[in-house]
């Protein structure tokens, strides 16, 4: 009830739209009546489903789940190897060979401290986003990849990040958690990120060892002290880099030995070779409550609210500790639990989240030939301020909405949907016409056109107030009729079509 | 220049040199992000803020203070930069001890007037000499402790929320590393460059501004603040662009002259500037740095002076509101390498310019360049450049409650500036 009162204290103060850039910046009773992202949704659960485990609708996307349904559309997503994603595959191979090099590969390839291959990867990245049908998968990688942040690109890394994008991250996505973060600690690239291999017995760095159960695993609140700290540095000393070769190797005569503990974990760890201590110390993390419920929250985040629910959460984590930390019982239980059904329009996308479903529902397809287009998208995620792989701390992307509340961005994106609707740049890719968005039969007003419009954009009908927004824009009433020659079906397509894309519709997600 | 760095942190590849440096100011802190809380932030201001007009002018790539500020009688200076040293007879001279560089000229009637000055051997705790961990250290600000957010960020996050154009990254679409965290800042290319692209002419503004205002009334909060803000910050650049700006100096052509003079326009438009931050880089001199009349130096001190100079005229009296200081993440290795150039050093120069700056002075230790004291062979650092930001901000910008902008930072100070009357 409060909130019709408030709607309708706004409505008087705000009423005629034209000061209205200004009232709604400028009053701070605007954040009182602000609406729910409920009500920029259509009530599908199969839309739902889809903003949240996928980088963005597509005609095609909606009616595949619509004709599998959701169980199985999520079955399908969970095990990715039984989607033909050849073309995708055929994109990353042709166009970005050298991602599935080795380091050894890499080292012999390119030039000591080229970015050529980072610069791959960043491409490769946008491109799998965009274009594999493996959607789920790619989300999960994105979502690995913050977690076990390793900026890419940063020079350290310049021989091996692809290495652990393909060994790392991609190998373990949907496998167990215990042996992704065992991945992770003897991969090169984590070790020069985090400077454990620099990490020694007499000269420990702690950067490692506190980003292991601070982000890694436990968490800040996991209950851990600065002595379990310490230990936790000690003990992973020794795992290092062979710096011939660019690889892990464990280096015994770096390694601390004497006995270490780290919160319920002890070793007596006696043996200058520490590095089974080590394994059997990263299982006790990947295996703890509190690492659990830390990634149990971090998925939440992702997928259900920015405020989530701690009966679901404690679920989550139950059920990632009862399966041996294996991530996909838990995806499941989440997209099938009553609070996720529940979470409609209460998260945003974030300015990748946002570029990608612009592409995927324009139907943007990848350059002909070369990348210049791809190269693009990442300068676009950069400019917008998420170019993936890019975070440069080691916590990753923030995930919740506050963080991402900027005017500079809002207004980048506002500019990228009008950039990408008028396939004014990177104009190298290649895009169905706008008039594509459109059926064959032109809508018989433009009150249709902006009905048809909007459900082919954001999937549903717009409010009439709304409604109304767009064809002031369009200078024309809802019955006027709609002939082929119209400026709304012509030169102004591309902007009515930006428009629809800057609204709060498109940025829910 | 086009030389590339040699060191072992730098890349050769098709990523231009120009945007790896733009990218390393700007990894992370990012134009999309800002933070949360933003639901009054274009109410008015319960306390508004009435303090100098900070600008931070990063000097990216490692800025040479030694041969900028010019320790002319220590006899190690010499020595040390055989060929690429500044002759006695050619620098200004400041003190009995320094020389100004001659390509720094523009700035000198401003260091007789006592409004531009400098701190020589500034250094940073956890010394380290890779480009991107000392700019991330140095925008971070908080040694020894595990805060992700950048001081300008906690800087802002201590006053009330301001005006859309609270705090402003000029010349680049990425906030600095130093704004990192959930205050919120407007990063742009220029005033002229922040428009809505599809809004050609008034009549397009106005429909798109008001279709966008209609479209996010009532929004969630989480769309709609931004989108508000957003449109604010476009009605006031608008205005701007609307009135033209006939600067009262002539600026280099040149992108930092550019980013300096909308600096100066948005401070004299009184839309609320609190912060500014303007990146200027390629200053990382392994090689030919050049010599006292030509070459990669000459030309970047020449274009840095005459840029600060032209906006200090520019700002007239305006100037008594603004402090304008430069950072860079260190110096350079006080002995000259083989290829006529410079490495990574520690020990750097700050400059600084405003009417509340204590210049015609060179402020801060010389440790000298004895052997001795040097750190790890290069000019030591005797000032914590977290001091001289904490006494700018106490002085000049209503600062308080330093322990939280800089955790663990003395109280020492060296008096860079005076209080704001």
């Amino acid at each position: 009830m409060a909130t019709l009162t408030r709607r309708r204290v706004f409505g008087l103060a705000a009423a005629g739209t034209a000061g209205l850039a200004v009232s709604t910046a400028t009053t701070s009773s605007a954040q009182a009546v602000a609406g729910s992202g409920s009500d920029y949704v259509a009530h599908d659960q199969n839309l739902h489903l889809l903003r949240r485990a996928t980088f963005g609708l597509t005609p095609a996307a909606v009616s595949s789940i619509q004709r599998s349904g959701r169980r199985a559309w999520l079955e399908r997503q969970l095990d990715p190897a039984s989607i033909d994603d050849s073309e995708c595959t055929r994109l990353i191979r042709s166009r970005f060979p050298r991602v599935s090099w080795t380091i050894p590969m890499a080292r012999d390839g390119i030039e000591p401290f080229s970015w050529d291959l980072m610069s791959d990867l960043s491409k490769a990245t946008i491109a799998r986003a965009v274009w594999s049908k493996r959607q789920l998968f790619e989300v999960m990688c994105e979502f690995w990849s913050n977690h076990l942040n390793v900026t890419n690109p940063s020079d350290a890394v310049w021989d091996n990040r692809h290495d652990y994008d393909r060994t790392v991250i991609r190998r373990h996505a949907l496998g167990r958690f215990e042996d992704m973060l065992i991945a992770s600690a003897t991969h090169p690239s984590m070790l020069l990120y985090l400077n454990n291999a620099e990490s020694t017995k007499d000269n420990p760095n702690e950067n490692y060892g506190r980003e292991l159960l601070e982000l890694h695993s436990v968490s800040v609140d996991g209950g851990y002290d600065e002595q379990d700290m310490r230990n936790s540095t000690l003990l992973m000393t020794g795992f290092g880099i062979n710096w011939t070769a660019g690889t892990f190797a464990y280096t015994a005569r770096e390694h601390y030995r004497g006995r270490v503990s780290v919160m319920g974990f002890s070793d007596p760890n006696p043996d200058a070779d520490g590095y089974q201590v080590g394994i059997r110390y990263l299982k006790y993390l990947a295996n703890h409550p509190s690492t659990a419920k830390h990634l149990a929250h971090k998925l939440c985040l992702r997928f259900v609210s920015d405020e989530p629910d701690a009966a679901l959460e404690r679920r989550l984590a139950r059920i990632y500790l009862d399966n041996g930390t294996a991530i996909k019982p838990v995806l499941r239980a989440l997209f099938l639990s009553d609070q996720f059904t529940a979470s409609l329009g209460q998260k945003t996308r974030r300015p990748f989240e946002d570029l990608t479903a612009t592409l995927r529902v324009l139907g943007y397809g990848p350059d002909k030939q070369g990348a210049d287009g791809i190269q693009a998208l990442v300068w676009i995620a950069d400019g917008l301020g998420q170019q993936p792989l890019a975070w440069s701390p080691p916590d990753g992307y923030p995930d919740a909405a506050p963080s991402w509340k900027s005017a500079g961005g809002t207004l980048s994106r506002w500019n990228t949907h009008l950039s990408l609707a008028a396939h004014w740049w990177p104009d190298s890719l290649t895009q169905p016409p706008l008039r594509s968005l459109l059926p064959r039969r032109l809508p018989k007003t433009h009150g249709d056109l902006v009905d048809v419009l909007a459900k082919r954009l954001v999937f549903r009908k717009l409010m009439p107030r709304h409604r109304a927004a767009v064809l002031a824009f369009l200078e024309r009433s809802a019955s006027d009729p709609l002939a082929t020659g119209d400026a709304a079906v012509g030169w102004r397509l591309p902007y009515v079509v930006a428009l629809i894309l800057d609204s709060p519709y498109f940025w829910v997600r | 220049m086009t030389t590339t760095c040699g060191c072992p942190d730098y890349a050769r590849s098709e990523i231009s040199r120009r945007a790896f440096l733009g990218r390393l100011g700007a990894v992370g802190a990012l134009a999309g992000l800002t933070g949360a809380g933003l639901s009054t932030q274009m109410a008015f201001a319960a306390t508004p803020y009435t303090g100098d007009v900070l600008v931070v002018l990063s000097l990216r790539g490692g800025f040479d203070g030694l041969n900028t500020i010019v320790p002319t009688t220590d006899p190690r200076y010499r020595e040390s930069r055989p060929t690429i040293n500044v002759p006695q007879n050619a620098l200004l001279p400041l003190d009995s001890m320094f020389g100004l560089h001659p390509a720094m000229a523009p700035l000198k009637p401003f260091w007789d007037a006592g409004t531009f000055g400098a701190v020589q051997a500034v250094g940073m705790s956890n010394p380290t000499r890779s480009h991107f961990e000392a700019m991330e250290e140095m925008e971070r600000a908080a040694p020894g402790s595990s805060i992700r957010t950048g001081w300008l960020d906690r800087t802002l996050g201590l006053r009330d929320l301001g005006s859309a154009f609270q705090a402003v990254q000029m010349g680049s679409s990425m906030a600095s590393a130093a704004f990192r965290g959930p205050s919120p800042e407007l990063a742009m290319w220029s005033i002229d460059d922040f428009k809505l692209s599809g809004a050609w002419n008034v009549t397009e503004r106005n429909r798109w501004t008001t279709a966008l205002g209609s479209l996010h009334d009532r929004a969630p909060s989480t769309v709609g603040d931004p989108a508000g803000t957003a449109l604010s910050a476009l009605a006031a650049a608008s205005q701007m662009q609307d009135a033209g700006y006939t600067p009262n100096a002539t600026y280099p052509a040149t992108d930092l002259g550019a980013a300096l003079r909308d600096v100066a326009r948005v401070i004299k438009a009184d839309v609320g500037l609190q912060v500014a931050a303007v990146d200027y880089g390629d200053w990382d001199m392994h090689t030919d740095l050049g010599t006292v009349d030509s070459g990669w130096l000459h030309d970047k001190l020449d274009e840095l002076a005459s840029s600060m100079a032209a906006f200090a005229t520019d700002l007239g009296a305006k100037l008594g509101d603004v402090t304008i200081v430069t950072l860079t993440e260190f110096g350079r290795s006080l002995v000259e390498n083989g290829s006529g150039g410079v490495d990574h050093g520690h020990g750097q120069a700050v400059l600084l310019l405003g009417g509340g700056v204590r210049g015609g002075q060179v402020h801060g230790t010389w440790p000298t360049l004895e052997d001795g004291a040097l750190e790890g062979g290069d000019l030591a650092g005797t000032t914590d450049y977290r001091q001289i930001l904490a006494e700018i901000l106490e002085k000049r910008c209503e600062g308080s409650q330093m322990s939280t902008v800089f955790p663990g930072l003395t109280s020492d100070r060296i008096g860079v500036v005076n209080a704001r009357p």
